[in-house]
């Protein structure tokens, strides 16, 4: 690591934060997946870091970056809690590009100083450095779905690229996603209520794209699809998705998703069930 | 469903020579429904006094109709690459028109669609060999009335093209293609049997409408091309794509694709492309008349993909300027026909720049019965200032069709310009219509003044609510 290293290590002190990647897009990649809002709330602990990104306090997406991910990561004193624009901090993390040449890459040094300071961002690439430095704001209350594995009534295990196609041609004008979980058959199933009719897609249990399928009971529950539709964005970049559903309608998708070193990182997104009473379709 | 209710004519009466096929939609029993347009349409118990129900007798004569029309059934069955023939066929009829109808028959399953100003109609018939498998039904009771019987499908293509997108990977996701669907349901129901075990299952309200039909002997047509399907695509790539029109002039020793001098061109600002073409490049190519003609360059496209799907030639059938052109596709197994109005002639020799319609209304000015349009070809034009000065129609409409009652008048057809004979249409349902007043509405005293195709015959029959043209066809022909 050029440059950079050798003029700011004597100023490592005032930091309570200091993380060096070789590879920026290790981490913005991993930032893009939840980003469907500005604002995120970001955690700190020695052991990596936590995005937070919420929606109408009805989804919640959380990316995780682990502390071994980084080339050097240095915690001061946890935990480091701040809210930042997310918008802007992608576009100074992609601010050498986002197609770079093959071959080379952008290094990234985070550092923060503590609350009510900036963070700081140092990209070089080639030679050329670019020093960001993005205010941090009050960090909010997050939601907490407190969902815990006790009570998760169905869990599916699936390949991403069995989902793509179907995300991404949800039929938008329907307002709902209907998610049906049964140890019969449909097994899984997604629903959508549009202008046109209705579309289901149905996956078999034991269908070669799913790698688990554990249900007790029926489940069918409704969610928003503007909420979920973002979800898109992790579901692309993954190559696994982890799909919960607990006693009250919760739904929990958990993406892995693997990194340009084989690292693996999680995204997880929680919905609760849309309220409206469901009007029976077929 | 307002559109659909607020227009629903009254029930009973002799002008409905398929009363059945009207009523069953509405006289769904029970349950709610989600209609076209995403409205919900409450179960007809509770929402009674939304719907225009003359009386209890007509009800129960309406309810027995809809018991009538039970029993007619479509399925069939088509493999990855069927389907996507299939969905490049319904991509190809969404250059036509929004709408497209669902016609199957014993002899297969057609797909029809018109544009609003009814100056272009595709039609595509997939054989019933075609499919894996293939099952019309109807009961026997309607068989034996004697009476034809029609789906009476009418799809929007908002609805059905988004679920045949990403045709490319069909071939290789989709084993198995199903299409089901029964008059008594009011749905399509549509299934892909896809890679992995996965089921997608795809519900598709219909309006109830009955298909337009026009017949149109493209055997009798004086000119005659058929050609690779790639060479005109390559030939029509180098037309701007903002030039809706395209004129085609023939002679026996070349062919000539140029664009059309409309009535926008102007020598300052666009590109005047011309294209020869030997005949050699021609697996056919027969010219009996030296003509030349314009018409609208996006119904020949989309017939230029669906043909680069199926690998068949496509033939163009044309005569002099004014009679429509067919633009088609035959097969064994399957067959395309778009019919495209054509620019009429005007005396002077060179191509009038006025739209069809203008020179229609023109002509139409003194009332005159539609016989008298029957060889028509180079007749005396009204005076343009007559025509420009109103509605400024174009041969193409512009983007989406406007929705105004008067472009929405399906009864009149566009192709009725020189030979009537060749061109007949059975009668269509104004279900879009929300106002029922036969003769109150202004846009449609507008549409029968400019869309010509009036007679003193017709004008008496549109006290009824259901415009019809010509004679209704009931055979299946076309």
């Amino acid at each position: 690591m050029p440059l950079l290293t050798q003029r700011i290590q004597d100023e490592s002190d005032q930091y309570c934060l200091v993380a060096s990647l070789d590879n920026v897009r290790n981490f913005s990649t991993i930032l893009k997946a939840i980003h469907f809002q500005d604002h995120a709330t970001c955690f700190v602990t020695k052991n990596g870091v936590k995005v937070t990104v919420e929606n109408a306090k009805c989804v919640q997406a959380n990316a995780f970056i682990k502390a071994g991910v980084f080339q050097e990561f240095l915690v001061r004193e946890e935990p480091i809690i701040f809210r930042i624009n997310l918008t802007v901090l992608l576009d100074c993390l992609s601010i050498f590009g986002s197609n770079p040449m093959p071959g080379t890459l952008t290094a990234l040094r985070m550092c923060y100083q503590g609350y009510g300071h900036p963070l700081m961002l140092f990209l070089e690439e080639g030679g050329v450095v670019t020093v960001c430095k993005i205010n941090t704001q009050e960090p909010k209350e997050t939601l907490d779905f407190d969902f815990c594995n006790t009570n998760v009534t169905s869990k599916i295990i699936l390949l991403s690229e069995g989902l793509r196609e179907a995300f991404s041609e949800l039929d938008m004008t329907s307002e709902i996603l209907q998610i049906t979980i049964s140890p019969d058959t449909p097994y899984f199933r997604l629903s959508t209520f549009g202008n046109a009719g209705s579309s289901h897609l149905d996956y078999p249990k034991d269908c070669d794209l799913m790698e688990a399928f554990h249900c007790n009971q029926t489940q069918v529950n409704r969610y928003k699809i503007s909420l979920l539709k973002p979800s898109t964005k992790a579901l692309v970049l993954s190559c696994k998705v982890s799909i919960r559903t607990d006693d009250r309608g919760f739904l929990s998708l958990q993406y892995m998703i693997k990194n340009e070193d084989g690292h693996v990182n999680f995204v997880d997104y929680y919905c609760c069930p849309d309220e409206d009473i469901p009007q029976a379709e077929s | 469903m307002k559109s659909e209710v607020g227009g629903r004519p009254s029930y009973g009466g002799p002008q409905w020579a398929f009363p059945a096929g009207k009523r069953s939609r509405v006289l769904e029993i029970g349950g709610s429904r989600v209609g076209m347009r995403g409205i919900r349409l409450r179960s007809f118990e509770i929402n009674a006094g939304n719907i225009r129900v003359p009386g209890a007798l007509a009800l129960r004569r309406a309810f027995q109709s809809c018991v009538l029309a039970r029993g007619a059934m479509l399925k069939c069955g088509m493999n990855g690459s069927q389907v996507k023939v299939f969905g490049k066929a319904i991509q190809a009829l969404s250059r036509v028109s929004e709408e497209l109808w669902l016609d199957p028959s014993e002899k297969g399953l057609a797909l029809r669609s018109i544009n609003s100003s009814s100056s272009a109609y595709g039609y595509v018939l997939f054989s019933s060999m075609f499919f894996e498998h293939y099952q019309w039904s109807t009961s026997k009771k309607i068989n034996d009335n004697g009476k034809s019987v029609c789906l009476n499908c009418k799809l929007g293509m908002k609805s059905i093209l988004p679920i045949f997108r990403g045709l490319n990977s069909f071939e290789r996701n989709v084993e198995m293609c199903k299409i089901f669907t029964g008059s008594d349901k009011c749905k399509v129901v549509i299934q892909f049997f896809c890679r992995h075990g996965i089921k997608k299952t795809h519900n598709l309200c219909f309006q109830e409408s009955r298909p337009v039909q026009v017949n149109f002997t493209k055997n009798m047509c004086c000119n005659t091309l058929m050609i690779q399907p790639r060479l005109l695509a390559e030939a029509m790539v180098l037309f701007s794509s903002n030039q809706e029109e395209v004129t085609l002039a023939v002679s026996p020793l070349n062919l000539c694709l140029k664009s059309s001098r409309g009535e926008s061109w102007d020598l300052t600002d666009s590109v005047y492309s011309e294209m020869l073409i030997d005949p050699d490049e021609f697996d056919f190519f027969q010219i009996g008349l030296d003509t030349e003609i314009t018409f609208c360059s996006k119904e020949l496209k989309g017939m230029l993909i669906f043909s680069e799907a199926t690998r068949v030639p496509i033939s163009i059938h044309f005569d002099f300027p004014g009679k429509p052109v067919a633009v088609s596709i035959v097969d064994m197994l399957l067959e395309g026909n778009f019919i495209l109005s054509t620019l009429a002639d005007d005396p002077s020799g060179a191509c009038s720049p006025q739209s069809l319609y203008l020179s229609q209304g023109g002509k139409r000015s003194d009332w005159r019965p539609s016989e008298s349009q029957a060889g028509k070809r180079g007749a005396p034009q009204a005076p343009e200032c007559i025509s420009r000065k109103t509605v400024p129609k174009r041969l193409c409409p512009r983007g989406s069709p406007t929705k105004d009652a008067a472009v929405r008048d399906h009864g009149h057809l566009q192709t009725k310009r020189a030979d009537l004979d060749d061109v007949c249409e059975v009668p269509r349902s104004r279900v879009g219509d929300t106002d029922d007043e036969p003769n109150s509405s202004s846009p449609m005293k507008l549409s029968s003044l400019f869309f010509g195709a009036v007679s003193s015959e017709r004008r008496a029959r549109r006290a009824q609510p259901c415009e019809s043209l010509a004679r209704a066809s009931d055979s299946d022909g076309d």
